[in-house]
């Protein structure tokens, strides 16, 4: 657990219910600005609903969200972006029939009053250059690696104060895994902080700052990086120890 | 949230029917009802019926009702529904009514009619001009309107009398009135020595007559005249695409044409004669009607239907009177022996028509954004085709 | 051959018109996964706002810019007020608030204006023909075809170059992604239903040309043939829409004007029939993809 007035993400007493179903039954985490924060845990675990209640895309039971010192709880997802976090969905979900630029494009749709929509792109670009050859491609042709580039890319054209990554290596092989996985740390060393949502405990717990594992709903256990990766406790808290 | 906003959805039908003018009869006095589409698709038709039953009624009742008595008329939305028009029907006898008015298209007209021909109470459709219809009810089911036959005719007639040779017919299968009456003028035509050279067909609502006219383009040999029951919007897009294709053939329409759009098309209409029920000549029951209609309801009358509405109520009085009863069966005998009623369309004639009454029928013609009346025409019974 | 290429322009001005109504349809559905069988009463609104403007005598082209910002407005309204509380419901919920918001107007329309029809006059030069090349185009065809596709070239640039736009196309896909890029939910959805009012108010133009008057009940039709043009073009996509209803005019037209007399009382009935056997050789329609079938 880390302290202080650093917190550029706090979120606690979080809740979720589908129906009758809690999903989320009250889960809490922080995230100092610069960090790489890893959510971690099982199937079915709660991750994706997590990120999905923070960014506002599922309604919450309870809780509280707080970016940057203002409250954002309950906010449209929309707003959430123009406050400067953004999530970069499981899946990748691009849009497969809009070209890569205009992917791109969509992507920094709040950045235009800001003037700084080009400046950013150019960024993406150079540091994805396969997007630049594939600017006017279907993103649905991109192979996998690909698409979760420019996912990536996507979320951070809005300039985000932090992102959260839904499980960047799904349905990736390796090499194009540990591809993805250097990115993440080149965006950090640019300065992004990010919350990663991830099913591969070791690769995440490599490039993170700390982590949380998330069980039946709640935090079973937090801590720093090394410390978890060392402590063997997080295999337990995936067998669902409360 | 559904539950909510179907429930505010009903209230808001429900005020708008009571504010489309449903009166409420009550014991004591005569009662007529009335099971019309006054929503819905026959909402055109039964609506302008409805207000001129109404100016005939409170004609009728200020004249001190039927044999003294005051009389009420009941109403009751059908939705432009057949199986709601049988339901209504029942609802009105029910209430005790001794004479029904019923929709306006054959088949809701038939529903309803069924239930009053049980119940041995007479009732008549507003404004169906299939002359087989009573036929199809039975012994209390009357006509009112001017019959397709009828019209055809009298179109047929005249169009032999212009020297037409050759003819086109354009029909539709959607209705009986826009297949039959052209179909009774076709045979009419060709019972006086002249030729239907080609019969187009489409759809109500098609909008687009451009296939047709280039066919009609394209015959030979090609019309002299062209007749089609069609109305609005299929007759105003089919003589606008017509001209506009060059073909300045005549056209000759029947009386759903008599509306204002027609003598708002301009060019286009010059010249189409058509056929109704009547034309308000200075003088005339008609132009009195006109101006009763104006002044009760605040605005010029803008269809025949109104007028044929206040007929059917004359004729429904003026049986009752000479029936000298409310009885089902006797206000029946007197309906079926009525003759020369005179109403705001001229006069009508029950006896020995089998319930499809002999009323003239009037030719106008588009001129200049005017009607022009061409003539009254009563043709010989020999030259109606057979219903 | 004369005939052929007559009667071609005459499909390609009605598909015009069916195109129009189609892909405002198909915009609304894209976005929101609803059929708007309302739609169609857009275009008597339009009918409405020209019939009074006219009557106020400030002249044909006033009249027909009220009646197409009328209808524009008109759907903007109707999504605010009928269509906003029950997004997140299910598909038939707001399939029949779509039908009852279709009742009520029909109902005010026949209460409050008149069950019968009112004359729309159309100035008698835009009723003749002119002369292309040996071919008698009308001039409201020709303003039809005209109108059709400056209509479909501005609004493909707008679908193409604009963020709005991108994020229309974006929403058809994936809705909820479309608002993590921080795009406003409520401004696609809006802007989508503007678009197809104004779709719907030009179709409606057009329309009120040809048939010469408005009546209540008159947009049941036309959205219902932009239903099936919708549909065989492929449900979800805006593409689709424009080429469903080209397609389907050409079907009508052609079987119109060829089809051999006895035939003829079957001619709607060959049209659905070939509709069908389209949908059934492609179910995701003429250029419909698979996965967006929904």
């Amino acid at each position: 657990m880390s302290s202080g007035p650093e917190h550029l993400l706090d979120v606690a007493g979080l809740e979720v219910r589908y129906g009758a179903i809690e999903a989320i039954r009250g889960a809490g985490l922080e995230v100092c600005k610069g960090e790489i924060v890893t959510l971690l845990g099982a199937n079915g675990a709660g991750k994706s609903s997590f990120l999905n209640a923070v960014m506002g895309l599922v309604p919450l039971a309870a809780g509280r969200v707080v970016l940057d010192g203002e409250d954002i709880t309950g906010e449209a997802p929309e707003t959430v972006v123009r406050r400067g976090m953004t999530l970069c969905p499981e899946g990748r979900r691009v849009f497969a029939n809009l070209t890569v630029r205009e992917n791109l494009a969509i992507g920094g749709a709040t950045r235009r009053r800001t003037g700084d929509a080009a400046t950013i792109l150019a960024d993406m670009l150079d540091r994805f250059p396969v997007l630049a050859e594939r600017h006017d491609q279907m993103a649905g042709t991109l192979s996998g690696g690909e698409q979760q580039m420019l996912a990536i890319a996507r979320a951070m054209m809005s300039a985000p104060r932090i992102v959260l990554l839904d499980e960047p290596s799904l349905g990736l092989a390796p090499q194009v895994v540990d591809t993805i996985f250097e990115m993440i740390v080149a965006l950090q060393h640019h300065g992004a902080t990010i919350l990663l949502v991830e099913q591969n405990v070791d690769l995440a717990l490599d490039v993170a700052d700390r982590g949380y594992v998330l069980a039946s709903g709640r935090v079973a256990l937090s801590g720093p990086a090394s410390e978890l990766q060392a402590s063997g406790e997080v295999e337990r808290a995936y067998m669902g120890r409360d | 949230m559904f539950r909510a906003s179907t429930t505010r959805i009903a209230a808001v039908a429900a005020g708008l029917v009571a504010a489309g003018g449903v009166a409420q009869g009550d014991s004591h006095g005569i009662t007529i009802g009335y099971a019309g589409g006054f929503t819905g698709y026959l909402a055109p038709y039964d609506q302008p019926s409805l207000n001129g039953v109404q100016l005939a009624l409170d004609q009728i009742n200020a004249a001190g009702g039927i044999m003294g008595m005051p009389v009420e008329i009941v109403v009751k939305d059908t939705r432009s529904d057949t199986a709601q028009a049988a339901v209504v029907a029942q609802e009105l006898i029910d209430e005790g009514v001794v004479a029904m008015i019923v929709s306006c298209d054959v088949d809701p007209a038939v529903a309803s009619g069924v239930m009053a021909q049980a119940a041995e109470i007479p009732s008549a459709s507003s404004c169906a001009s299939t002359p087989t219809l009573p036929a199809a009810v039975g012994p209390y089911m009357f006509s009112n309107y001017t019959a397709d036959n009828l019209q055809g005719a009298v179109l047929a007639e005249y169009a032999r009398g212009q020297g037409y040779e050759n003819a086109y017919i354009l029909l539709s299968r959607d209705t009986p009135y826009t297949e039959k009456l052209p179909e009774y003028f076709g045979e009419a035509f060709e019972a006086m020595g002249g030729t239907v050279v080609a019969v187009g067909e489409y759809t109500m609502g098609q909008q687009d007559f451009s296939a047709e006219v280039t066919n009609i383009g394209g015959l030979d040999p090609s019309p002299d005249v062209i007749q089609t029951s069609a109305y609005e919007p299929d007759f105003p897009a089919f003589i606008k695409q017509l001209r506009a294709a060059g073909i300045d053939t005549p056209v000759l329409g029947s009386d759903g044409i008599d509306s204002p759009t027609t003598f708002a098309l301009g060019d286009v209409a010059e010249g189409v004669v058509f056929s109704n029920a009547g034309f308000a000549s200075p003088g005339s029951a008609l132009e009195a009607f006109e101006m009763a209609y104006e002044e009760k309801y605040g605005m010029p009358n803008d269809t025949v239907f109104t007028a044929t509405g206040y007929d059917l109520m004359m004729v429904i009085a003026a049986a009752i009177e000479a029936a000298g009863s409310t009885d089902g069966p006797a206000i029946r005998d007197a309906w079926d022996n009525l003759e020369n009623v005179q109403v705001a369309t001229g006069s009508i004639t029950y006896k020995d028509q089998n319930r499809v009454p002999v009323r003239v029928v009037a030719l106008n013609q588009v001129s200049g954004g005017e009607r022009v009346h061409v003539g009254d025409f009563s043709p010989d019974s020999s030259m109606i085709p057979a219903p | 051959m004369d005939i052929l290429i007559q009667q071609f322009v005459n499909a390609l001005s009605l598909g015009g018109t069916y195109a129009l109504l189609a892909l405002g349809l198909a915009m609304v559905f894209s976005v929101l996964g609803l059929i708007n069988f309302a739609h169609g009463d857009l275009m008597t609104l339009t009918g409405y706002a020209m019939f009074f403007a006219i009557g106020a005598g400030l002249g044909l082209p006033l009249a027909i810019v009220l009646g197409i910002a009328c209808a524009t407005l008109a759907a903007v309204a109707m999504e605010r007020v009928a269509f906003r509380p029950v997004r997140d419901a299910n598909t038939a919920t707001m399939l029949l608030t779509s039908l009852a918001v279709s009742t009520i107007l029909h109902m005010l329309f026949q209460n409050l204006i008149s069950a019968r029809p009112r004359a729309i006059p159309v100035p008698s030069w835009m009723i003749g023909a002119v002369d292309v090349g040996g071919l008698a185009i009308g001039v409201i065809q020709l303003m039809s075809i005209t109108a059709t596709a400056l209509l479909l070239i501005a609004l493909s640039v707008f679908l193409r170059r604009s963020i709005l736009g991108i994020a229309m196309r974006a929403a058809a896909l994936d809705f909820p992604v479309t608002r993590l890029m921080g795009i406003n939910a409520n401004a696609v959805v809006a802007t989508a239903f503007g678009l197809s009012g104004l779709l719907a108010g030009v179709a409606g133009v057009l329309w009120l040309a040809q048939r010469g008057s408005v009546d209540p009940l008159m947009g049941f039709l036309p959205v219902l043939k932009a239903f099936i043009a919708v549909v065989l073009g492929g449900l979800g996509s805006l593409a689709g829409a424009v080429v469903g209803g080209f397609a389907l005019a050409f079907i009508e037209v052609f079987l119109r004007a060829f089809l051999p007399d006895g035939w003829l009382p079957f001619r709607e009935s060959i049209t659905l029939t070939l509709v069908i056997v389209l949908l059934l050789v492609r179910p995701e329609g003429l250029i419909g993809r698979r996965e967006n079938v929904r």
